[in-house]
């Protein structure tokens, strides 16, 4: 008697179970009312009376896995059947797109520098971009034969001989910002002026009709160029990382006087090469004189860069005029 | 501008390399922008000798030569007639490179090769191979009792230099020669300048049977000077003289040309030399003339002068443009017996328009129009007159004629200690200031502690102002030896200004909204800008490059259109785009400047699929209402939402808040579309950023509502009207006569179709009412539905629908 039981026990250890049809067959061989558990409990009235507790409890355990099997075997095979029994049950398929909104890469980057500025205690300032001869040459003493002026370079918008009608141009830099903030505001003055210029160039992957400048000026009572290298330096760790590698070297300006430029180590320390990214100095006296502001008093420093060639480095772009096309293959990478 | 190191080095004892004179340059303020190796250093040729040499086993032209190289013995496949067992030849071994260019641009590397089936290890070099000469037609054979195994770089004088291409800035004409360059370096190096030694003749104003010099516009051309030189024997310079030149890219042309191209890039001064025998009349006038001249110059160009243009004129006319070019008359030939050397000084300005109205830019009008140095003239004459002698066996006059009508007096300029260092932010005492810009040849006049009065020479013509003096200290200590103090973060009591963070928070809204922001030009062609309205309005640039950049946009909306056609040509099914920027009209309501406008404009717009082909739903075209739904949306994030109204003016839709229109939402027309080959519809809406800022200083305080205690009446109702009554209207009047209680009116259902007969349509409205007192029931809402629906019969002949 004890073997048939270990002999069942063992078949329903062993039954395979991994469909539904064997699952039911499972179940009519070994739980149904005739199935064979059954018929191994009618045989205990068959057994000694000594022996039935100890083979009645044998008889349990073997009941007891048949349940187990058959309730595990219907939980497998129930998970196994729903992802089968729905096509659109199917997890893996794909979700329908939704559009992603975000800002063009010169904007991030105007912002990353925004935020750069703001910790630096700029404000922002904003000016017109058809400006009059006065803001963007004359007062930020370019001589009235100065190469910029030609038509080659400026995009004209309005030429006068009325002495009473100024000229207007397309302002070929931001710094005409920096001189309304003169003309408006009594020193100190800690501000930057980001917007678009223009300049009248033919188009190629490196140079473009227009573009945009961020410049900073800061005007108070002794700064100094050790001040404008605080700032210069603080900036380029804040943008580059604060092993960025950079030297200053002297530059000209019509509006500042000294004038700086100042490089970065781009690429690895072997096959690298410094390469500039922005123009700087100490503000022009005559600057000073055409708006207003006493030199001997005030001192001030001047930056400016071009928002472009900040992202190109940024991002490795390798055409200025991508900017300007809106491919959405492009302006996605930037979400 | 192009500098020799080699030539630096006859004017100051370099301790630095090539690379290292060149990044001091460009730490000084002379930008080094390319570093260009001259001729070859032939390092890897050596003198071999030829052991043996047998005919090449498949090639009847080619021999099989064993050369001994000293350290070992190798087989090189030589194609020469002329090589033999026995001679000494020079060998490019492998691994060597040659002055030979291919065609990518590199130069000849040789390696370890097979030639028709033969190993070659090298190359026995012919002349001119080597950059030796032009000889061509066999092998070098060189001196027999040459050690094998010697650098041929030590058995020949190899002509090899290092040019220094530096960016020279508008206001440095001082450094548009190597003494000038060589005088930034022995002062920033500290170590002393040797300048060439000038025999200086006597001045005179007439030598009477030579020539004579009169100067008719001494504004034009403060000075003149003239030098005689007689029985020149023109030729081929000497290899000096030629290798000085060529190493700067110069084409050599004869030992007279050569020198003057020469005594230019040593001290700066252009010189002209002209056939004396072809000056009519002996006699040199400088003048102008009030009328356009024809002028043929010596690169066979006839040119159309402009009045005002600067002559050097003979008894019969003009015989060069001065300061730009000479004429083909006079120019120096083979025959040339006699010469007049010009070294004169010509206003900046004068040369500068001249060379730009030419567009012909010379070494010459390079350097006047920047400004020479008006007082070395007489000095470059002297140089060059020498030199000629010297190389041609000339015979020189005594004298040299000097005509000065306005003299340059060098400026005076003062120091204080007190305004450099502020300027600086440096410690610097007056002596330490002195220190550091000694070599500069600036002379001491008087100092004490706090100050110094300096002389400034008229080789710097840039130096006019005390601040000019600073940056020569700043720039000589070196910018990077500038301690930078550490004040930390700076702390501002001002934010971004309104502006400011408005134009963030649109930008950040649009975002959230899901459009992609774009940057279009704002320049676009007069054909373009016609889509927009009449050309006449619009800003306009008078001197555009090309007719693509001729306009300043009225609108964004062309930047839209253009971007969207863009992508729709590269397979994108769906555009979701905004922009920020400005845009330009003429106006008598003018912003900045009179009768221009510029304002800055937010537009977005959709166009496309708004669902993609996918198993989940069907593809579905973006609407206007998907656009609505969004500036809805904007509006409620700005705050403006409640006070929002809008009519409908000319196919689109004008948004106001209160008074203040702030832009309109529309389709893109169809012949627009035609225009930019846009296939799909569009819908844009382009607001007044400058509006939306007036209109958010017109928003009430917000004050916080209760949340009702009571619940909400709905009650809808279907109306059939024309189908030229627009729900706007029928919802305007609802909204009157509905009264306080109504909170919300929405459309859920708009039907046509024949059982409500053509022309005509059904709209179903869902109405809200609600107390804040009690719940309302049917009672209450009955009586106002009634006074609604009576009204919108009266007034729209609606029929409300059972």
């Amino acid at each position: 008697m004890l073997d048939d039981i270990i002999a069942l026990k063992k078949e329903i250890a062993t039954q395979s179970i991994t469909n539904q049809k064997e699952l039911e067959d499972f179940r009519l061989e070994f739980l149904s009312r005739n199935g064979s558990v059954q018929s191994m409990f009618k045989n205990l009235g068959s057994v000694p009376k000594e022996e039935r507790a100890s083979i009645g409890k044998e008889m349990n355990e073997v009941k007891k896995l048949a349940q187990k099997r058959f309730d595990e075997a219907k939980i497998n095979l129930e998970s196994s059947v729903q992802s089968s029994t729905s096509a659109l049950d199917d997890l893996t398929l794909t979700a329908p797109n939704t559009p992603i909104g975000s800002l063009h890469p010169l904007t991030k980057t105007l912002e990353e520098m925004k935020q750069i500025f703001y910790r630096l205690g700029f404000t922002i300032a904003d000016g017109p971009e058809v400006e009059d001869d006065f803001h963007n040459f004359t007062a930020l003493n370019f001589p009235p034969n100065h190469p910029a002026r030609d038509e080659q370079d400026t995009f004209f918008v309005r030429k006068s001989d009325d002495p009473d009608i100024s000229d207007l141009v397309l302002r070929t830099h931001t710094s005409p910002v920096q001189i309304r903030l003169m003309e408006n505001t009594k020193p100190p003055i800690r501000s930057i002026m980001p917007g678009r210029v223009y300049r009248n160039e033919a188009v190629s992957p490196k140079s473009y009709f227009l573009f945009h400048q961020v410049e900073a000026l800061y005007i108070d009572e002794n700064v100094s160029v050790a001040d404008l290298k605080e700032t210069l330096i603080t900036f380029v760790k804040l943008m580059y990382g604060s092993d960025v590698k950079y030297r200053l070297r002297p530059g000209f300006f019509p509006f500042t006087e000294p004038s700086l430029e100042m490089d970065i180590w781009w690429g690895s320390e072997k096959d690298g090469k410094w390469l500039e990214i922005l123009g700087s100095g100490m503000v022009d006296p005559n600057v000073f004189i055409s708006t207003g502001v006493d030199p001997e008093k005030y001192t001030g420093f001047a930056w400016g860069m071009g928002v472009e060639r900040i992202a190109i480095l940024k991002y490795g772009i390798d055409d200025i005029r991508t900017f300007y096309e809106n491919d959405i293959r492009f302006l996605e990478q930037f979400n | 501008m192009k500098v020799s190191y080699n030539w630096l080095k006859e004017f100051i004892e370099l301790p630095l390399s090539p690379s290292e004179t060149a990044d001091k340059l460009t730490l000084i303020g002379l930008e080094e922008e390319e570093i260009i190796e001259y001729g070859s250093k032939l390092d890897g040729v050596i003198v071999g000798e030829v052991l043996e040499t047998t005919q090449h086993p498949n090639a009847d032209r080619l021999k099989l030569c064993q050369v001994n190289l000293g350290n070992e013995t190798v087989q090189i496949v030589c194609g020469a007639n002329n090589v033999a067992a026995g001679q000494k030849v020079p060998v490019a071994t492998v691994g060597s490179t040659l002055p030979i260019k291919l065609d990518d641009g590199s130069f000849l590397t040789l390696r370890k090769a097979k030639l028709r089936g033969e190993v070659s290890n090298g190359m026995i070099c012919a002349e001119d191979e080597l950059g030796l000469g032009n000889d061509h037609d066999g092998i070098m054979v060189l001196d027999e009792t040459l050690k094998v195994g010697t650098p041929i770089n030590q058995v020949f004088d190899l002509n090899t230099d290092t040019i220094i291409d530096i960016a020279i800035t508008p206001n440095r004409p001082d450094t548009t020669c190597h003494l000038g360059v060589a005088r930034d370096l022995s002062a920033a190096l500290n170590v002393e300048l040797k300048k060439p030694t000038v025999k200086l003749s006597p001045n005179v104003v007439q030598i009477s049977d030579d020539i004579s010099i009169e100067i008719e516009s001494p504004e034009k051309c403060p000075r003149y000077v003239g030098k005689m030189i007689r029985n020149v024997d023109i030729k081929e310079s000497p290899t000096w003289l030629k290798n000085r030149l060529l190493a700067l890219g110069l084409r050599p042309v004869n030992n007279v040309v050569d020198v003057t191209n020469y005594v230019m890039h040593e001290l700066g001064q252009p010189l002209h030399a002209f056939d004396y025998d072809e000056i009519n009349g002996k006699k040199i006038i400088v003048k102008d003339f009030d009328k356009e001249i024809e002028f043929e110059t010596l690169d066979h160009t006839k040119r159309k002068c402009t009045p005002g243009t600067l002559f050097i004129c003979d008894a019969n006319g003009p015989i060069a443009i001065a300061g730009v070019m000479g004429g083909l008359h006079s120019e120096v030939s083979d025959s040339t017996t006699n010469i007049l050397l010009e070294s004169a000084y010509f206003d900046p300005g004068t040369i500068r328009k001249t060379a730009k109205t030419q567009t012909l830019q010379t070494d010459a009008s390079y350097r006047f129009e920047r400004g020479i140095d008006p007082n070395i003239q007489a000095i470059a004459a002297d140089r060059a007159a020498s030199l000629i002698a010297e190389i041609t066996g000339a015979s020189l006059n005594r004298e040299i004629i000097d005509i000065h009508p306005i003299q340059s007096n060098p400026v005076e300029l003062t120091l204080r200690k007190s305004y450099l260092n502020r300027l600086l932010g440096t410690t610097l005492t007056i002596n330490e200031a002195i220190e550091i810009i000694d070599g500069l040849e600036f002379e001491v006049l008087s100092k004490d502690e706090n100050e110094v009065t300096l002389r400034i020479p008229t080789f710097r013509p840039d130096l006019v102002r005390e601040v000019d003096l600073i940056e020569e200290v700043g720039r000589l200590y070196d910018y990077n030896k500038i301690e930078a103090p550490n004040h930390g973060i700076f702390v501002s009591t001002e934010t971004f200004s309104e502006w400011e963070l408005l134009v963030s928070k649109l930008k950040k809204s649009a975002v959230e909204l899901s459009f992609k922001e774009i940057y279009t030009n704002s320049l676009i062609s007069e054909k373009e800008a016609t889509q927009f309205g009449s050309i006449d309005s619009m800003v306009g640039t008078l001197n555009p490059l090309t007719k693509d950049m001729t306009t300043l946009r009225p609108s964004l909306l062309h930047g839209f259109l253009k971007a969207t056609a863009y992508n729709f040509n590269r397979k994108a099914s769906s555009v979701r785009f905004f922009e920020l920027g400005n845009v330009f009209e003429q106006s008598e309501d003018w912003t900045f400047h009179k009768g221009i406008k510029e304002q800055t404009h937010l537009l977005l717009g959709i166009s496309g699929l708004k669902n993609t082909e996918h198993w989940s739903s069907k593809p579905i075209s973006y609407s206007l209402f998907d656009l609505k739904s969004s500036l809805n949306e904007l509006f409620t994030k700005l705050g403006l939402i409640e006070g929002i109204s809008s009519i409908i003016k000319d196919e689109a839709l004008v948004y106001s808040y209160k008074n203040i229109v702030l832009g309109e939402l529309k389709s893109v027309s169809n012949k627009l579309k035609r225009t930019y080959d846009l296939e799909t519809d569009a819908f844009v809406v382009e607001l007044s950023v400058n509006a939306i800022e007036s209109a958010l200083k017109k928003i009430p305080q917000q004050v916080y509502k209760s949340i009702p205690k009571f619940p909400a009446f709905e009650f809808d109702f279907a109306v059939i009207i024309e189908n030229s009554v627009s729900a706007g209207d029928l919802m305007t009047t609802i909204k009157s006569k509905a009264g306080k209680t109504l909170q919300s009116i929405e459309i859920f259902d708009v039907f046509e179709g024949e059982s409500i007969g053509k022309g005509s349509k059904s709209i179903a409205f869902r109405l809200q009412f609600l107390d804040p007192n009690k719940t309302l029931n049917i009672k209450e809402v009955e009586p106002i539905i009634n006074r609604v629906v009576k009204t919108l019969e009266k007034q729209y002949s609606a029929k409300l629908r059972g």
